[in-house]
């Protein structure tokens, strides 16, 4: 939202603020200025030229001009403005002008010095009309352009003001003002302008007063439809709205100003005398201001005469009834819209305009009747021979009271933390608008203005922030609350994942962070189907439509996309999997950790590299060969068990996953359950101590003989099982097979440690250990060698 | 006579000794002299059959030459060794410079590490940490933080819509709810996590990044208070003492609603390209706690009050470390992750 500041300063009588002190403050005290730009800086260089003689250049279109600039004074310049022509009158440019960043010089064209130039209204920035030069009646060469000053912008953020419907106009920026620095509110509208006596000239039926709580309007007549006079078009041109014409412009000076969006609708173009309020007829269509169509549905609000809607209520009128060089009669529209179904309008037209951005933030209906006063003031100043007709139509339902709030000063003292006296509460109120007198002793009870009380002000807290923002957050003095000092709540979770993370970092794994999104063929890829991921509605490309329900699509990706840059790498990554649920609960997200190791000459050293990181994980893990998926190494794939349960999988990505993308080294991955390990972590027993062996232990190897695809920890297991109490300690050796083993078997070596806890064994006792072992694993078909 | 044999041997045992240029020779010095059957043993026979007279006087040097012999000996013989010793550890050198095997230390996301960071000192201040999903509801998401259908604030936040209903959490502050009604009040916690915004990606702007929402709910909180737990928070993280200024914000879910800013890092407030030559940067959003999300949560506004702030962790990361482009983040590429 732009607002000009020499608007600010019509309605701040006094104001001496200058434009960068005055956007601090409002940013401070009010809502964000995103800045301030001059505008219009060259009006008071720029004068009025009588053009007294054209001759053609010796080439090009552009005309040899001679110009009286006033005081006896003459220059030539350089012009091809189609409507040149001798007599009239034009703005001329002097030399030395800045104009939009550029200095106007003394310009050399098609051999000849220009002497500044003459201007378009474009060109110096009143309007958007670049077709010829601006011609300009009843002015005397040499003298200024009237009513012509230059301004500053200041352009306020408008998402800090979605709660403040009257900052959407000047007037509410103009009080905001006001109470910052001091000075009193202008309110520049003459209620008692408005016609009193007579009939109304158009009735209004309005079907819903929730959808539209008021509608007011006016009929003017005797109108000539011409340009608006230069102040009122630069004035709309500088805060961004297009100038039209004499009667449009005035419905946009009203909403800039109010704000009260307005519109005016030819008077003869509609059918009937009465203008109906209701939502859309089921196929009813609207060609609109903009030459758009729309397709209305029955939640549209329309404003319609006897044949059919003639706007869309709230955001833009109809091209049918819009006011043409013919107009001679205008109906003027000024109504309160209900917020949320301009706002709904407007998103399912996808159509946002000046009038809908100010209705949806859920405008004062007491506007209405203020709007009309203003825009007939302003209508018979810049067209004297316009007249009203009949009274005003005001159509409202009863007006809903914003009852007063009741504000205890201990209130706004305890939420700031900072003593303020109740006479100051009362003079801030008061300055912005609310009347606040004191009911009982400190106790204020505050009357909301109009302006405020729509949707902004309706509590207590409300009226703190007033107070805060005005008396200004710097004031306050930062304090520490008293409060009881408790250790706060420790979610295990949270300690278990970053316990994860530390133990990967450690094993040299990097952590990446991959989107919460999986297209279909890398879900695909790893064996499922949309129909088992959430789909997303409104996905931002067609390669994020779904929820991921494994991290594994995402670190295949990072794999392939680092294998450029690396020929070895560990990545991990600590993710949610989001598993749809039938029911309209929340999806199951579960977080799962994925750890990936690659490597361009990886073999199958590198599973048991990982195999050992995933024991530093999750210490004591066992891993049982299981049937490989899809994405997974046919024969290189396994469970991972952990405290009685399947937590995971450690597999090689299948190989030719990685071919298809033109890569040949080789991956190996675990993928776990963190919220199924740190279950299982958190219902382990805290250690008990057992006390260290005082006698010394005895140690002998065995080879154990077996089946090539007998697993090894079985064989331990077994080792173990017939071992007993005495086994101290049990480690792999190595593992054989060849010559001289028959084929399909291999030795499988051992040491072993045995002792007593009470006494040092003796040989026999070790040899009886031994025996047994050695006896117990042939019971079940094993051998033993050497 | 014997003594002047006494005298003799330690001369000349001790000049053999100083010339003996290898172990080997100061041993057959010593052997000569001090061994089984060495001058000094012979001296020794001769001193046994001495007069006692004579043998008291004599004794004295006979332990003195004796025991010079054998300290300057050891002496001798530590220092052959040492120099021994050295010799063959000298041959033992190494190039130190020459790289190390095995593996490194990864490296946590940067998002990771400036999280824990936060949680740390959240923690220390009895702030609990929470975790909210990401999928989340409607009412969540914004009914219950006083953003009720068709209010123009959801339209700040463009939302990803899912098959389910349910939609991609558009902030942290969900997780208010969510703590307000587990944990009840008085209340102190944090919720950092992912949130997703459906717009465009380009080195600004993301879908996807990190929130970490603040809450504290307790029977009297202040703006003052709330000021005093950003500059806290800040100063701590930045590690220098932070100047925050709090300005008017529109938040649905806090009343008054604030914008953070803090002075300039850059340019210590004097200007600068940073902070747009206002002194100023915009940080976060805060506020003391709308009654209404109070309520919704089943809290009463008239017994508790709190305040609430949200942080933007992928804003902090990328002021902190520099970060340009804001894509790196979930990029996966090691050579950026692997620079933290």
């Amino acid at each position: 939202m732009k607002f000009s500041y020499q608007w600010l300063c019509e309605l701040t009588p006094g104001l001496s603020t200058d434009p960068k002190t005055l956007q601090r403050l409002i940013t401070m005290k009010t809502a964000e200025c995103e800045g301030i730009e001059p505008f219009g800086a060259h009006f008071t260089q720029v004068v009025a030229a009588r053009v007294i003689g054209v001759e053609p250049t010796a080439k090009g279109k552009n005309k040899l001009v001679q110009i009286d600039v006033g005081s006896g004074k003459r220059a030539t310049v350089l012009c091809g403005a189609p409507n040149l022509r001798e007599g009239m009158l034009a703005p001329w440019v002097p030399p030395g002008t800045s104009l939009e960043g550029k200095t106007i010089g003394r310009a050399v064209m098609d051999g000849v010095e220009s002497e500044g130039m003459l201007a378009s209204a474009a060109e110096l920035g009143i309007n958007r009309d670049h077709s010829g030069l601006l011609e300009l009646f009843d002015v005397q060469p040499g003298q200024p352009l009237s009513a012509l000053v230059p301004d500053w912008i200041i352009e306020i953020d408008n998402k800090s003001l979605t709660h403040r419907p009257d900052l959407w106009g000047h007037v509410g920026m103009a009080r905001e003002v006001a109470v910052i620095t001091g000075l009193r509110l202008f309110d520049p509208v003459k209620i008692n302008v408005l016609p009193h006596c007579g009939d109304p000239a158009v009735h209004v039926e309005i079907a819903n007063h929730d959808l539209c709580p008021r509608y007011s309007a006016l009929v003017l007549e005797n109108i000539s439809i011409e340009p608006s006079p230069l102040w009122l078009q630069a004035r709309l041109e500088s805060i961004g709205l297009n100038a039209i014409n004499n009667i449009v412009d005035v419905t946009n000076f009203a909403l800039a100003e109010l704000p009260q969006p307005m519109h005016a609708f030819d008077a003869d173009k509609l059918q009937g005398n009465t203008i109906y309020v209701r939502t859309a007829h089921p196929g009813e269509i609207l060609r609109a201001l903009n030459d758009e169509t729309y397709e209305l549905t029955t939640a549209d609000l329309v404003i319609a005469d006897a044949a059919g809607p003639i706007a869309l209520a709230g955001v833009i009128g109809g091209a049918d009834s819009a006011i043409s060089e013919t107009t001679r009669r205008v109906v003027l529209e000024s109504a309160n819209f209900q917020a949320t179904s301009v706002r709904q309008t407007s998103a399912r037209h996808k159509l946002r305009t000046d009038a809908s951005m100010r209705f949806e933030k859920s405008l004062d209906p007491e506007n209405t009747l203020r709007g009309l006063a203003r825009a007939l003031e302003i209508v018979h100043q810049v067209s004297p021979g316009v007249t009203v007709r009949g009274s005003v139509t005001d159509n409202f339902a009863p007006l809903k009271q914003q009852q007063p709030v009741a504000l205890p000063m201990s209130f706004v003292v305890g939420k700031l933390g900072k003593e303020i006296s109740q006479q100051q509460v009362v003079e801030i109120l008061d300055a912005l608008g609310f009347q606040a007198r004191e009911t009982a002793p400190g106790l204020l009870t505050v009357t909301i203005p109009t302006w405020r009380a729509t949707k902004d002000i309706g509590i207590k807290d409300d009226l703190v922030e007033e107070i805060g923002r005005i008396i200004g957050y710097d004031e306050i003095t930062p304090a520490p609350p008293l409060v009881a000092s408790i250790p706060p709540y420790q979610s295990p979770m949270r300690q278990y994942l970053r316990t994860v993370r530390t133990r990967l970092v450690n094993q040299g794994f990097t952590e990446v962070y991959n989107y919460s999104f999986v297209a279909e063929a890398d879900m695909r890829r790893f064996g499922r189907g949309p129909e088992q991921h959430i789909a997303v509605r409104n996905p931002i490309a067609s390669e994020q439509t779904h929820l991921r329900r494994s991290l594994l699509p995402g670190i295949y990706r990072t794999i392939v996309n680092n294998v450029r840059h690396y020929s070895e790498f560990r990545i991990f990554e600590i993710g949610n999997e989001i598993h749809p649920d039938a029911s309209p609960n929340l999806p199951d997200e579960i977080p799962h950790a994925v750890a990936a190791l690659y490597g361009a000459h990886a073999d199958e050293r590198d599973f048991f590299e990982l195999k050992r990181v995933l024991e530093c994980v999750l210490p004591d893990a066992r891993v049982a060969a299981s049937a490989s998926r899809s994405h997974e190494h046919p024969v290189r794939a396994a469970e991972v068990h952990w405290r009685g349960s399947v937590v995971g999988r450690i597999f090689e990505l299948q190989p030719s996953l990685l071919a298809d993308e033109g890569i040949k080294g080789r991956a190996v991955l675990f993928d776990i359950d963190l919220r199924l390990a740190q279950q299982l972590s958190a219902a382990a027993q805290e250690v008990t101590y057992t006390p260290v062996r005082k006698y010394p232990t005895s140690g002998f190897d065995l080879s154990v003989v077996t089946a090539l695809e007998k697993p090894v920890a079985q064989i331990q297991d077994d080792l173990v099982n017939f071992a007993g109490p005495e086994l101290a300690a049990i480690e792999f050796i190595r593992q054989y097979d060849g010559s001289p083993l028959d084929a399909g078997q291999k030795s499988v070596s051992y040491h072993l440690e045995i002792g007593a806890l009470d006494h040092t064994l003796t040989s026999e006792e070790g040899e009886d250990i031994r025996s047994r072992i050695i006896e117990g694993m042939r019971s079940i078909g094993y051998e033993f060698r050497g | 006579m014997l003594e002047q044999k006494l005298e003799e041997l330690r001369r000349a045992t001790l000049a053999a000794f100083a010339e003996a240029i290898s172990l080997e020779q100061l041993e057959e010095a010593r052997i000569g002299a001090l061994g089984r059957k060495g001058t000094l043993a012979q001296i020794s026979k001769e001193f046994a059959k001495l007069p006692p007279a004579e043998k008291a006087a004599l004794g004295k040097l006979l332990n003195s030459v004796k025991q010079d012999l054998e300290s300057d000996y050891l002496n001798k013989k530590q220092r052959f060794e040492e120099a021994d010793l050295a010799e063959r550890l000298a041959k033992e050198w190494i190039d130190v410079t020459l790289p190390a095997p095995g593996i490194r230390p990864g490296s946590l996301h940067p998002i990771t590490q400036l999280q824990q960071e936060i949680e740390d000192l959240f923690t220390s201040l009895g702030f609990a940490i929470l975790d909210g999903p990401e999928v989340e509801t409607e009412e969540h998401n914004f009914d219950a933080l006083n953003i009720p259908p068709a209010h123009p604030a959801r339209d700040m936040q463009d939302t990803f819509w899912l098959s389910n209903g349910h939609l991609l959490r558009t902030h942290t502050s969900p997780v208010q709810v969510r703590g307000m009604r587990q944990l009840g009040p008085p209340l102190r916690m944090i919720a950092p996590g992912r949130v997703f915004r459906n717009e465009e990606v380009d080195a600004s702007h993301e879908h996807t990044f990190y929130q970490l929402e603040g809450m504290m709910v307790d029977r009297e909180v202040s703006v003052a208070n709330l000021i005093f737990f950003m500059k806290t928070l800040l100063s701590s993280i930045f590690k220098r003492d932070i100047t925050v200024r709090l300005r008017p914000g529109y938040f649905p879910f806090v009343e008054p609603g604030f914008e953070l800013d803090i002075r300039c890092l850059i340019c210590g407030g004097s200007g600068c390209a940073v902070c747009k030559h206002s002194g100023w940067v915009e940080l976060l959003p805060c506020g003391l706690v709308h009654p209404n999300v109070l309520r919704d949560s089943n809290i009463d506004p008239e017994e508790w009050g709190g305040f609430a702030f949200g942080l933007g962790l992928t804003r902090l990361a990328m002021m902190r470390y520099g970060i340009d482009d804001i894509r790196q983040l979930q990029g996966g590429d090691l050579r950026f992750l692997t620079q933290f």
